[in-house]
């Protein structure tokens, strides 16, 4: 797959219809892979793609709107939503855009793989993906690893294995199913069923260690914003302090932005460094989208945005 | 005016009423020309249509240490300018959902319509709404200076 994904990309960027392509590569630590952009012909050996690929790339795609050509865009198949949700709220045009899909059968967590292997990963040699499991190789020792072990969270649910918005695809849609025997909203409803003042110490227990470093809105592709409000001085909107307050305050407004926005790829709470469990609030935001307008993101290009559209027959609880 | 003894038997809750130019500002004002009595806990801020208070706004004054916030609208089908309480409407539901689920009472946050003849109406729902929030611990949002 990755000689076929380095086919496209060479004629691509010999045609000249293309600046770079954004993909993975990489990383200065083995099995770590980085975003990269491959600019020249020889850069395009560099590409990989594997179970390890974990970032969601449309956050770059952005720099299409200065450029002159086109940008070339690897998605998996959940980060097409981004794609989707970033057309229509008109960040970037279809025609800037070169999209790469490729078909994806689940991606690994390290911090999982490490926990499963009892080795840490700088000591494994390459994870690969054998359909049913995850062939690890270890110096001599080759393990396999079933999948529901070490999979992301995201990809239990998944129903987007194969990009559905593309250009060019590396592979037919394969089916990508694994028995979570759980739902997709499991861990939501789990707090929901607590009583309320369980749910606010739960809270307030993540929410005491947020550090606000800003690496969920970083790394969020919704957050395109020039100058988000949390930056702004005049009217200041948050203290500089990192209190228990402002800290849910922030969190509950970048929730709130996130309404009919967030298509879960989970990057947020993969990037927090003090692994607060954000995808259990945009889990939230994403179910009650979903139960109480019946919306999902990145899926129908011309589907109006929840809030800014209404229905005479919503549910009117205020009477 | 500084309401004493917050968390003390003699809790008076703070409230924050964003009230709509058109109907609900116009219904506070009758329930004021109409001498209905009320308790003092709640101040009004007044706005051009209920969609013109954005989520944040609420969000910061719970955060910062109001007791509840209450958003009033005129009916649906009312509004001034056609649809802005349909949108009030659904933001209000869906910030509602997302407050329980961080472990914030639903009585800190209501939307309500009120007309501007519905001078009576406004009067009961402050009460109302004081009367619940005096049921509840005063809201001291953990780590933020008073």
């Amino acid at each position: 797959m990755e000689d076929r994904l380095r086919d496209i990309v060479k004629k691509l960027l010999a045609e000249g219809g293309m600046e770079y392509l954004i993909g993975y590569c990489q990383g200065a630590e083995p099995l770590h892979v980085v975003p990269c952009f491959v600019i020249r012909q020889d850069d395009v050996e560099k590409l990989i793609w594997g179970p390890l690929c974990l970032q969601n790339l449309s956050k770059y795609v952005l720099q299409a709107r200065e450029l002159e050509g086109k940008v070339g865009l690897l998605v998996k198949g959940c980060d097409a939503r981004a794609v989707v949700e970033l057309l229509k709220q008109n960040q970037i045009e279809r025609d800037k855009i070169v999209v790469v899909g490729v078909p994806c059968q689940g991606q690994v967590v390290p911090a999982k793989l490490e926990e499963v292997l009892g080795v840490p990963m700088e000591e494994v040699d390459g994870v690969e993906d054998i359909g049913e499991a995850f062939l690890v190789t270890i110096g001599e020792e080759r393990r396999e690893i079933p999948k529901e072990q070490v999979l992301r969270e995201k990809c239990f649910y998944c129903k987007h294995p194969t990009s559905f918005e593309y250009d060019f695809t590396l592979g037919e849609m394969v089916p990508f199913s694994i028995d979570a025997d759980k739902g997709e909203f499991a861990l939501v409803e789990e707090l929901e069923q607590l009583p309320l003042e369980e749910r606010r110490a739960f809270w307030q227990k993540q929410f005491e260690r947020c550090i606000r470093c800003n690496a969920c809105r970083e790394v969020c592709y919704a957050c395109y914003c020039k100058e988000c409000m949390f930056d702004k001085k005049m009217p200041r909107w948050l203290s500089k302090t990192p209190f228990l307050s402002d800290n849910q305050l922030y969190h509950l407004i970048r929730a709130f932005h996130l309404a009919g926005r967030c298509i879960d790829c989970g990057e947020c709470e993969r990037v927090c460094p003090m692994r607060i469990p954000l995808s259990r609030l945009y889990k939230k935001v994403q179910k009650d989208v979903a139960e109480l307008f019946g919306y999902e993101a990145g899926i129908e290009l011309d589907e109006v945005p929840p809030l800014v559209t209404f229905e005479l027959e919503d549910q009117d609880p205020f009477m | 005016m500084v309401l004493e003894d917050r968390g003390g038997d003699g809790f008076e809750p703070k409230i924050l009423i964003f009230a709509c130019n058109w109907c609900s500002y116009a219904g506070a004002d009758l329930a004021g020309v109409s001498r209905l009595q009320m308790p003092p806990n709640s101040r009004v801020i007044r706005v051009m249509c209920s969609a013109r208070v954005r989520p944040e706004f609420v969000i910061t004054a719970l955060s910062q240490g109001l007791d509840g916030v209450l958003i009033l609208g005129c009916h649906p089908g009312d509004c001034h300018y056609s649809e802005g309480n349909y949108l009030t409407r659904r933001r209000g539901l869906f910030l509602k959902n997302l407050l329980e689920y961080m472990g914030i009472e639903p009585e800190r946050f209501q939307v309500r319509w009120v007309s501007a003849s519905e001078g009576a109406k406004f009067a009961d729902i402050v009460e109302e709404v004081t009367g619940q929030l005096k049921g509840l611990c005063p809201n001291r949002p953990p780590g933020h200076s008073e």
